[in-house]
């Protein structure tokens, strides 16, 4: 994988790893390391497999810099130049810092799922050598109607990695220490940036405006600390920082939502009551005014405090659920949480008219009113399973083959209709063969029978050594993707289905011409028997002969 | 099923019921044919509503001629349309087993909020501007000024319902509001008239409490309902609550500004119409000499019912001369207002009985008692006579002078009581005169007297004793079922100690206790740890929450629940609240869990309900008690030992648990739901508190889960999600909590039956 003319960028001496000295090197592509006296790298990762990179904090004694790859494992590297340890460290943590992004871009979600298809299906990585890499197909082509395919079929297949939600404790997972002069050390890690970014939209955003022109990384998060943002029980009157206005955003936020209101009219509190008591009526009016001229500094606070954990809440919920929708796993989350306001806005819109409403409303009343254990049920009868050892069916040994399950209903009534079957069986003795004739019949019908010459398969595995089978086994399926991509075009009815089974033909004449005669000559050469390819030849006549047809039809109707 | 209730043949639409259901139509049929009233407690989600409608549905069937209407009153109104809809259940039923197309009119009303179509009207959002608008649409004298000028908007539904609605009654059916909608929508008639005019010859009719106990609104849409009625108060267990609050007026200096404001509207009307239109005020005065004689004779020949506003007395006679002329009244209404004011500028606290205040004002403004008593029914007719459009806008000198005729017709049974600042803020001046009512039988007592059967229902009303004293009433029946289960599907455990040891009690002296607030949060952070899904806390007080919610937050000890669960918090403001709602409900929806921070006594402890996985923990911190210090609450402990002999503290105690079980409660719904219930306390321990709760609740605290440690509690609460994790079919219930009808007429069967309910 080395190329000969690699740029190497960085070079870093005394860095350890696994307690062995050497040396580390950022090239174009990759970072490597290779020990002290040797020269082969020991470890070499390409950018883009890299997930991110940890350093250790500032106060440790081991400096040190982690890799954490997109498989989950990762690499330590410990900078031991006792005079310039920190300054190396940085120097690889800024230039990583540049080259990541650009390498992260490149490994989207659809490379990484089209790599995760190859490298799972071996037959499928077969049939893309065959066709794509040497070209017979290009590989836009290929993927078209393979990721369709699965895509329509499977979806779960698809998606089987369920994007994972955020903790609602992230923000008390930066637990503060105290770095023992007089000042606090907040431990961040990617998750919990990516998790406030995904929670908070707001200081996303400040973070794009400010960092890096405005403020370097590390100051950006000091500021967010420090604020009365994060420390939300203050109560944000006049202050100066940044993040004054994301809280009066996340204001707003909250606002809408509740102007929103809610779906489920049973929750809806304002809508419960029937008939409130006409002001001055009453007993219990003199509540507690809620207006903030009133409200004691404690008291705002800890309204302010409530305030914000039902916001929090419900952002971590909303920043949760939306993941789901396939629509935003390829959006940055920025983008996606535009997509939610303004979703829900329309959403709030279309709620004050009635014709929104009924449907919830009548499904929940339905489901208030339903007493199921009262009605008798209707299911399909099943059979009940009569264990002796209940733990020995729950602990044995599964049967791992796919199966094809049947209702136990459907079981029943097969036995049943087996049983009754049986019951009325009555031999028809006049119309039955003759032993000689049933005989002869059998014979020619096993292996080696008269009726079974074409289907010597013991023949061909004896006959024929193992490479030239798996020779011809790959030849065979990438024929058939080639055909199946030829025989979809049919009825060809659009221009762009008629282009495209010209470039099937042609390139099924390519391949017979560069992988079909190849092959049949060398088993010429082997001095087998030709006969081999003779099925797929029929089988690319067949498609000539289909081709040539609709050819001529379609001439004689422009002419 | 089809039952057989003492020879009454009853349409159950199920296939199966429990045993306390038919425990509960036995006393309510021997109700009903005591015709008295009845008490009856059963537990939320046993199906007390459907049992209701079928046994008195049966009944009206049965004897048309002795009951010929039933009114069934709830509190919210999701519950209302949830009972709609059980009906119709019910009548589909009776139509597919007789073969008969239905002939009951059933209907539920509201507000015209919730009723009005009118496409501008009812996009207002707040009740009281769509009554406004409605008001200013349809009101008579608009509709009269538009036959001269047809420029004036008109609601063309009303026009419609008004021109023809009348005439051919609302066809047999169930609707529910949004039937009633679209039935307007499809004939081009106002729902909410149409419903007003219809529950008259309505079989069956759905609305909620204040349209029969208020009286302001119940002399406008019940007082003609019929004598021979069936009434039933559901979920009844705050109902003295709403009869005070309608009967109790606040007045603060805001309301008599605004009242000036309106007086002064009615003089320069008054001006007017002297110049243009003599003839209608000397139409009036005649009137007015005349008397209420009408509604006298209705009254007397038993047509309507009584309104506790408009004493039997005052129809007798005609209105005082003083205030019969509308120059004078307007003067009345001023000395009036400046006495009000001056008894506003009080420096300390002053409180009196309504005679005391009556013999005050005429010693200090010569106002006597006969015209005040005659307020009420002078501003109504004078304010018709004027052709006022909004009637919204007069609401402050209605509110004075419904005070007015209050404090002068009723001697006993109210306080007045003039507080100058809030005991919180003393340097503020904010005086409030509160006129309060101190006996919530005053404004039932119509009902009780009127109808021939009143059921008065709940998932709560232990103990139920005392229900009758304070509603002064006699009921026939007074009973209380306990819910059959086949497992037991509720797990009542009193926490008293933390792990500490330290006693929890959120009693005023150790409020402040970091201890205990400590522990609170210990309790609730092991907990968030091991149950599923949704866990709802309760407090005493919304203050109480939000100092504790801070100390948490101080603590750490909120961050580490939300390790395990969501936190959503209720808030003061409602619509903020529903929010919160709709999002815990999501989180436990989607598996993530959820904790709601919530307030006894708050708007969510009293409408939501929490089944299934919405609510498998419910905690109550602290004991609810009513906040104490108030001087209203002083008054009317203090009536309640003087007329009925209950002590302050049985009261208190009583209030305290039934706001407790409601809150527990709501986690229940049905026997296939299963919810820890965590009393939070160890004063629940003291059998004087254990006592009052609902016995469905009681007999499911053993002895041994009465002072538990938090440890202890998790290490129960555990074990009984375990169990109820495990799969609970039909087959487990029938025989035991479900009965099938062989089952139900067996001989043995109908001996256990007749031991659930538990007569007092």
């Amino acid at each position: 994988m080395a190329s000969l003319s690699e740029e190497v960028l960085l070079v870093l001496k005394k860095v350890r790893q696994r307690k062995q000295d050497g040396t580390l090197y950022l090239m174009a592509e990759r970072i490597a390391w290779g020990p002290e006296g040797k020269d082969r790298f020991t470890v070499s990762h390409l950018y883009a497999d890299i997930r991110c990179q940890k350093i250790s904090p500032d106060g440790k004694a081991k400096v040190q810099l982690q890799l954490v790859l997109h498989t989950g494992e990762s690499t330590t590297f410990h900078f031991s130049n006792e005079s310039s340890a920190i300054k190396d460290r940085d120097a690889a943590k800024e230039l990583l810092q540049q080259l990541l992004p650009k390498f992260k871009k490149k490994a989207n979600k659809e490379l990484e799922e089209k790599n995760r298809m190859l490298q799972e299906d071996p037959v499928l990585f077969q049939l893309y050598k065959d066709l794509v890499v040497s070209q017979v197909i290009s590989a836009e082509e290929f993927w078209a109607n393979k990721l369709g395919g699965v895509n329509n079929t499977d979806p779960a297949l698809f998606n089987n990695k369920q994007e994972v939600g955020i903790s609602g404790a992230f923000l008390a997972d930066i637990r503060p220490q105290t770095d023992g002069c007089n000042g606090l050390r907040y431990n961040l890690t990617a998750d919990i940036i990516e998790s406030v970014f995904r929670t908070y939209p707001a200081v996303k955003e400040k973070y794009s405006e400010n960092v890096p022109h405005n403020l370097t990384e590390k100051e950006f998060w000091t500021c967010f600390f420090q604020s009365h943002y994060f420390h939300r029980d203050r109560i944000n009157t006049g202050t100066q920082d940044i993040f004054s206005e994301c809280a009066k955003q996340d204001e707003k936020g909250l606002k809408s939502m509740v102007i929103q209101g809610v779906k489920n009219p049973f929750v809806d509190l304002l809508t419960l009551d029937d008939k409130t008591l006409d002001e001055g009526y009453g007993v219990s009016t003199t509540l507690p005014s809620t207006s903030n001229a009133n409200r004691t500094v404690k008291e705002s606070s800890n309204y302010a405090i409530i305030k914000r954990f039902n916001h929090h809440s419900a952002m971590v919920l909303a920043a949760g659920s939306h993941f789901w929708t396939p629509l935003c796993i390829t959006l940055p989350a920025q983008f996606f949480f535009y997509i939610f306001f303004e979703t829900s806005s329309t959403d709030g819109n279309s709620r004050d008219s009635d014709f929104f409403q009924p449907p919830v409303k009548k499904v929940k009343l339905q489901e208030a009113i339903e007493y199921d254990d009262l009605q008798r049920v209707n299911r399909p009868k099943t059979v009940p399973l009569n264990l002796k050892k209940s733990d020995r069916y729950a602990h044995g040994p599964v049967p791992l083959q796919s199966q094809q399950y049947t209702t136990s209903q459907e079981i029943i009534n097969s036995v049943n209709y087996i049983r009754h079957e049986m019951a009325n069986y009555k031999p028809n003795l006049t119309q039955v063969l003759s032993s000689t004739v049933a005989s002869s019949a059998i014979a020619a019908l096993s292996p080696g029978g008269v009726l079974m010459q074409t289907g010597a398969q013991q023949a061909i595995n004896q006959m024929i050594p193992t490479e030239v089978q798996g020779e011809l086994k790959h030849l065979y399926v990438a024929a058939g993707e080639l055909l199946r991509h030829f025989w979809s075009c049919f009825p060809v009815n659009t221009p762009f289905l008629e282009e495209k089974v010209m470039k099937m033909k042609s390139n099924l004449e390519r391949f017979q011409m560069t992988k079909l005669r190849p092959f049949q000559e060398k088993i010429q050469r082997q001095y087998l028997s030709t006969n081999l390819t003779g099925h797929l030849e029929e089988m690319f006549q067949t498609a000539y002969n289909k081709f040539h047809a609709w050819q001529t039809r379609r001439m004689m109707r422009k002419t | 099923m089809k039952i057989n209730i003492e020879g009454l043949l009853v349409y159950f639409p199920y296939d199966y019921i429990y045993p306390e259901q038919y425990s509960y139509m036995l006393e309510l049929k021997r109700t009903l044919d005591a015709k008295g009233h009845g008490v009856l407690e059963m537990p939320s989600g046993t199906g007390k509503t459907i049992s209701l409608l079928s046994l008195i549905v049966a009944y009206q069937k049965a004897f048309p001629l002795e009951v010929t209407k039933l009114i069934y009153c709830s509190r919210t109104v999701p519950e209302i349309e949830k009972v709609v809809e059980e009906l119709r259940k019910l009548m589909e039923f009776y139509s597919k087993e007789t073969g008969e197309s239905n002939n009951f009119l059933a209907l539920a009303l509201s507000s015209r909020k919730n009723l009005c179509i009118h496409p501008e009207v009812s996009a207002l959002r707040f009740g009281k501007e769509v009554d406004g608008k409605c008001h200013s649409l349809t009101a008579s004298y608009i509709r009269a000024q538009r036959h001269s000028n047809a420029d004036l908007p008109a609601c063309s539904f009303y026009e419609e319902f008004d021109a023809v609605g009348r005439q051919v009654p609302l066809p047999a059916g169930v609707y529910n509001l949004d039937d009633l909608k679209d039935f307007g929508r499809r004939k081009g008639w106002c729902p909410y008239y149409l419903a007003r005019y219809s529950i008259l010859h309505a079989n069956i009719v759905v609305y909620s409490y204040h349209y029969l106990l208020d009286p302001k609104i119940a002399d406008l849409v019940s007082k003609e309902l019929s004598k021979k009625s069936i009434v039933v108060f559901d979920e009844a267990h705050n109902i003295d609550n709403v009869c005070i609050d309608s009967m109790s007026v606040n007045i603060t200096r805001r309301t008599l500004d605004n009242c000036h404001k309106n007086v002064d509207t009615l003089q320069n009307t008054i001006q007017k119409i002297k110049e243009t239109d003599t003839a209608k005020l000397k139409e009036e005065y005649r009137r007015l000499v005349e008397g209420l004689k009408e509604a006298n004779v209705a009254r007397e020949t038993d047509v309507y019912l009584a309104n506790p506003v408009l004493p039997d007395e005052i129809l007798r006679e005609a209105v005082p001369g003083t205030i019969r002329t509308a120059e004078h009244f307007v003067g009345f209404l001023r000395r009036f207002l400046e006495y009000l004011k001056s008894r506003l500028r009080v420096q300390h606290v002053v409180q009196e009985s309504a005679p005391q205040f009556l013999k005050d004002i005429f010693d200090k403004v010569c106002i006597d008692r006969k015209p005040l008593r005659f307020c009420a029914e002078r501003l109504q007719s004078l304010l018709r006579t004027l052709e006022i459009a909004d009637i919204a806008d007069f609401s402050a000198v209605t509110l004075i002078s419904n005070f007015a005729t209050l404090v002068s017709t009723y001697s006993q049974g109210f306080t007045i009581i003039i507080e100058p600042f809030e005991d919180r803020t003393p340097t503020i001046a904010n005086p409030v005169l509160h006129f309060s009512c101190m006996d919530p039988s005053i404004a039932i007592k119509p009902v009780f007297q009127r109808f021939q059967s009143v059921i008065i229902t709940s998932g709560t009303l232990s103990p139920l004793d005392i229900y009758p004293r304070i509603l002064d009433f006699r009921p026939v029946t007074v009973a209380s079922f306990t819910m059959t289960l086949a497992r037991t599907c509720l797990c009542p455990l009193i926490v008293g100690r933390g792990n500490d040891q330290v006693a929890l009690s959120s009693k005023f002296e150790t409020r402040e206790d970091f201890a205990v607030i400590r522990n609170y949060g210990n309790l609730l952070l092991e907990m968030s740890a091991i149950v599923p899904d949704g866990i709802v806390a309760f407090f005493t007080s919304y203050v109480y929450m939000e100092n504790i919610v801070a100390a948490w937050y101080e603590q750490g000890i909120l961050e580490n629940i939300q390790r395990n669960k969501l936190i959503f918090i209720e808030t003061q403001d409602a619509a903020e609240t529903s929010m919160a709602l709709e999002k815990y409900q999501e989180a436990c929806e989607n598996g993530r869990g959820a904790i709601l921070l919530s307030v006894a006594r708050g708007k969510v402890s009293e409408g939501i309900d929490f089944v299934h996985h919405f609510g498998r923990a419910v905690i109550m911190f602290g004991v609810p008690y009513v906040y104490t210090q108030s001087r209203i609450l002083k008054a009317r402990l203090e009536y309640l030992r003087d007329q009925f002999q209950i002590r302050e503290n049985d009261f208190l105690t009583f209030d305290a648990m039934r706001h407790a079980a409601q809150c527990v409660g709501r986690a229940i719904r049905g026997k296939t739901d299963y919810g820890l219930m965590i009393f939070a306390d160890k004063r629940y321990a003291r059998a004087d508190k254990r006592g009052k709760l609902p016995r469905w609740i009681q007999e499911h605290i053993s002895d041994g889960s009465l002072n538990l440690t938090v440890d202890e509690t998790v290490h129960l609460s555990k074990h009984f999600l375990r169990q109820m994790a495990q799969p609970f079919r039909q087959e487990d219930q029938l025989g035991l909590s479900l009965l099938t009808l062989e089952q139900l007429q067996s001989e043995e069967m109908l001996q256990k039956i007749a031991q659930i309910a538990h007569q007092t």
